[in-house]
């Protein structure tokens, strides 16, 4: 009996040190797996239960700061949705994007810095670092107003820095009701949750010629006053490019074709720089990259020439005809409003792109400085000539060409409209710097679905952003 | 040093143990807890007293290592569902309270654990009537039938029962075990012994079965059968038995497999990811906690155990789940040292059961061991997805009155065993005299 008794004690054993393995395995060697499993809440859960750092807007006023409901904290919007897309939502159900996803670590107060070495000691969560963005929230509540109910985007950047004072998008949605919103939100065919400065791409039209200009200028192949003929049709390669509205202009020079957006002509130049040039000048303008912001890696897309989703190798090969219509921003040529609006900034920057960016700096909850912004130069895109002359020649787009709705008294305004076609609609362009002799504000606008031209329905919105951004007593 | 100063003085160190739990979770919590439940820690150290005097007085040659394990382990216990619940924690102390009057009962009135050897059958008859009358009176909870209401308290009869069914085990074993050793007849070409000794424990797998199909409860089910196994075979020593044993259980689990309650449970262990969000969710939530708590874990009071509106973040944490609650809390360390606890409870069992002056008392302490550190077993495995997970509570750290006070019982026993192989070993002549007026 003693002997079986002794058996069942060291089959119990065993049993015991199997169950001793299971919780290593459960607690160090897999442990680390279970913590990422994407049904494993509890991080996040966690999270709420410390108080998230706020997001600023430049001037210092608060969009998005923790407020506590019991025991835990949840995201209050003082000044109302201000940049969702971009500031993002924070959700214990649907999780996080933009700002609020991408300095997550800064805002929760898990990154490095933003505790003391008591508080960890003591395991006391402390409050988040707070970030302060280079959004300039009356430049950005002008932007939203203006596109009102339609569906677009405004961008507006400081070109000498490169700093992101508005980025509008609509539709757009409330982040503070994103738990009960957010199935409806996917839903919707309009994707209000999409960052259309970063995110959305469309066909660039006929403000997509200052890159043609500035590549056929840059090689000498034409001057402002160069002379060319427009009988309404281009014939290339078997195919044909004609003006909008099927307008003929007869004899003009080369700053008319800019003026009154000559889709003949601006295929004649890039049929005579060719393929190379204009996807070359592309690169030198920030496009077949995506733009550095300080946003989640697959909120900001690159622009350039695509197929389908695909972003296209800078030497997939074009026939002369798809060169022809890419110089006038049409073919498979892509772009945001962020890349368009970084186009008129680097013309408005002597050539320079300055490397855009989102967050001004990053203060930890005892007011230590974790990160502030250092412009630094992108890309360079032509020569300060070039780009003076560019200037010269899009002031007279704004003074009595395409974009006269841009025009502001006191103010001289540098643009160029756009009108791409997709399916039974247009997509309206405006891309404007300002003031054109010292350029403080670069933007963009798009609007999406629209009947009318960049001039038209475009044009009027930048000039407000302009106007509201000249106003403020300091930019980023 | 005397046996009853080792116990006191391994009491007082779990009570100063299990005073730096209690501060730790009041530092932790002070905000949302009472300070009134110090109380319940007073009480604690009163009643686990009280044990101590008893064995004093009728068991002072006993065990010195059970009482402060199972002190031990309720402190932990107590501690836990008090940051949990503190209001089940004065609930759990009320139930500690009867549980301590029944360990006092049970000394007194059995004194002796021989003399149960008498009543086997009587008692065998009283656990078969629990369970039954849990199946007629019971109320489904979770979709077992597992209580019975009696007087505004919830009582778990199989908890009770389970020691009826080891009390009657060993005195039936014990009794038949030379004819359940030998072989005699044949049954389908194999040799087995006589049916009529073979009967009653052919009842007992039976009763198995009907508690996992009748009553949907697969943890007691698997307790009950693994411990009538294990019994025989300690009473006979006949590997058969197990062998036998063990392919019965396995035809009674695939049948029970269409159940659909039991083979939930299975599809769940196979693979919770599947069923992340429905009924996998629970065991996931465990493996969570537990994965949370790391190597050393935040401390007790200091894991991320509630939600905001004080829900668990595991349901049944407080019963089931206790052991991913400490694994979360005290980390690894504390996982690694809550399995040890129960490793070192039934190894002081078995060891009584070794030193035991008769069969009986070997196979009562035996089979009181085993049941213990298989219920601790079944439950930490089912929690930590070593096996499929089946609800019974963890002995002395689940809250739950039924258990609390049936192990309370358990340790009395095997003290009773403890105590009188001390006292035929080496007992003075008025011991021996007191023990002998007792069979």
């Amino acid at each position: 009996m003693d002997r079986a008794i002794s058996r069942v004690f060291i089959v119990g054993v065993v049993l015991m040190v199997a169950l001793m393995v299971n919780v290593v395995w459960i607690q160090v060697i897999h442990a680390g797996s279970l913590r990422r499993a994407p049904q494993n809440h509890r991080v996040i859960a966690q999270q709420l239960r410390v108080k998230r750092g706020l997001i600023q807007g430049f001037d210092g006023s608060t969009i998005a700061s923790d407020a506590k409901r019991s025991g835990f904290y949840y995201r209050t919007y003082p000044q109302g949705p201000l940049a969702p897309q971009i500031v993002g939502y924070d959700s214990a159900r649907y999780g996080q994007s933009g700002i609020e996803a991408s300095l997550n670590g800064y805002l929760s107060g898990s990154a490095a810095g933003t505790q003391g070495l008591i508080d960890r000691l003591l395991g006391r969560h402390t409050p988040g670092a707070n970030v302060r963005l280079t959004i300039v929230p009356a430049v950005q509540k002008v932007a939203q107003s203006a596109l009102g109910s339609q569906i677009g985007a405004i961008v507006a950047l400081d070109p000498t820095t490169g700093a992101i004072i508005a980025a509008a998008s609509t539709p757009s949605y409330d982040p503070a009701r994103i738990d009960l919103s957010f199935p409806a939100l996917i839903k919707n065919p309009d994707a209000p949750l999409l960052s259309r400065v970063t995110q959305g791409l469309y066909p660039p039209g006929s403000s997509f010629k200052v890159v043609t200009a500035t590549a056929a200028l840059n090689l000498g192949k034409v001057t402002p006053t160069t002379p060319f003929n427009d009988t309404g049709v281009y014939d290339i390669y078997g195919g044909k490019v004609t003006n909008y509205h099927g307008e003929i202009f007869g004899a003009h020079d080369f700053t008319k074709a800019l003026t009154d957006s000559i889709n003949t002509t601006f295929a004649k130049v890039g049929t005579l720089i060719g393929q190379a040039a204009l996807i070359d000048q592309m690169r030198h303008y920030g496009f077949y990259q995506r733009p550095p912001l300080e946003l989640p890696l697959g909120m900001v897309y690159p622009s350039g020439r695509y197929a389908g989703a695909k972003l296209l190798s800078t030497s997939a090969s074009m026939n002369p005809l798809d060169v022809a219509w890419a110089a006038v921003g049409q073919e498979s040529v892509l772009a945001t409003p962020l890349q368009m609006a970084l186009v008129a900034a680097g013309v408005a920057d002597a050539g320079q792109v300055m490397k855009p960016y989102l967050v001004q700096r990053v203060t930890s909850s005892r007011g230590a400085v974790l990160s502030q912004a250092s412009p630094s130069l992108w890309t360079t895109a032509t020569s300060p000539a070039t780009a003076q002359t560019l200037n010269v020649m899009m002031q007279q787009v704004v003074n009595a060409g395409t974009g006269t709705a841009a025009a502001l008294t006191g103010i001289q305004v540098a643009g160029k409209t756009g009108t791409a076609q997709r399916g039974a609609s247009n997509v309206a362009w405006f891309i404007a710097f300002a003031p054109a002799n010292d350029p403080k504000v670069a933007v963009a606008v798009t609007i999406e679905n629209t009947l009318f031209t960049g001039g038209d329905v475009a044009a009027p919105l930048a000039a407000q952003v302009i106007k509201a951004a000249l106003a403020q007593p300091g930019l980023p | 040093m005397s046996r009853r100063n080792a116990e006191a003085w391994l009491l007082a160190l779990v009570g100063v143990a299990a005073t730096i739990a209690y501060v730790s979770v009041y530092a932790a919590r002070f905000h949302e807890i009472s300070r009134d439940s110090i109380v319940t820690g007073l009480i604690f150290a009163v009643l686990f007293l009280v044990i101590h005097l008893t064995e004093r007085r009728y068991l002072p040659q006993a065990d010195p290592y059970l009482v402060p394990l199972a002190a031990l382990l309720s402190s932990i216990g107590l501690t836990e569902i008090y940051r949990i619940a503190p209001a089940l924690a004065l609930k759990q102390g009320e139930w500690l309270a009867i549980g301590v009057a029944l360990f006092v009962a049970t000394v007194l009135v059995v004194r002796d654990d021989r003399r149960l050897e008498t009543y086997r059958y009587l008692i065998g008859a009283v656990g078969l009537v629990l369970l039954a009358l849990t199946f007629v009176v019971g109320t489904n909870v979770n979709g077992a039938r597992l209580w019975i209401r009696v007087a505004g308290f919830s009582i778990q009869p199989s908890e009770f029962a389970k020691l009826a069914v080891v009390v009657f085990l060993a005195g039936y074993l014990n009794q038949n075990k030379e004819m359940l050793s030998v072989p005699t007849s044949r049954l389908l070409g194999l040799h087995v012994p006589p049916l009529k000794y073979f009967g009653p424990l052919l009842v007992m797998w039976v009763l198995s079965l009907l508690m996992l199909v009748v009553m949907k409860d697969f943890g007691m089910s698997l307790l009950f059968l693994t411990t009538f196994i294990a019994m025989t075979y300690m009473a006979t020593a006949r590997i058969a038995y197990v062998v036998t044993g063990a392919a019965l259980f396995v035809v009674g689990a695939g049948g029970a497999q269409m159940v659909s309650h039991v083979h939930e449970r299975f599809a769940i262990w196979l693979d919770p990811w599947k069923t992340a969000s429905g009924s996998g969710y629970q065991l996931l939530q465990s493996l969570f906690a537990m994965a949370d708590g790391g190597v050393i874990g935040a401390g007790f009071g200091r894991g991320y155990l509630l939600y905001a509106n004080h829900a668990p973040t595991v349901p049944d944490l407080q019963t089931d789940f206790i052991f991913s609650a400490v694994a979360n809390e005290l980390g690894l360390a504390g996982a690694i040292g809550l399995i040890v606890l129960y490793l070192l409870f039934a190894w002081r069992g078995f060891h009584i059961a070794l030193h035991a002056s008769d069969g009986f008392s070997k196979l009562l302490a035996a089979g009181l061991s085993t049941v213990f550190g298989l219920q601790s077993f079944i439950i930490i495995g089912g929690v930590t997805r070593l096996i499929p997970l089946t609800g019974i509570t963890l002995p002395f750290v689940s809250y739950g009155g039924s258990s609390l006070t049936a192990n309370l019982v358990l340790v009395a026993l095997l003290l009773m065993v403890s105590h009188r192989s001390m006292v035929v070993e080496a007992g003075s002549v008025t011991e021996r005299l007191r023990l002998a007026e007792l069979v």
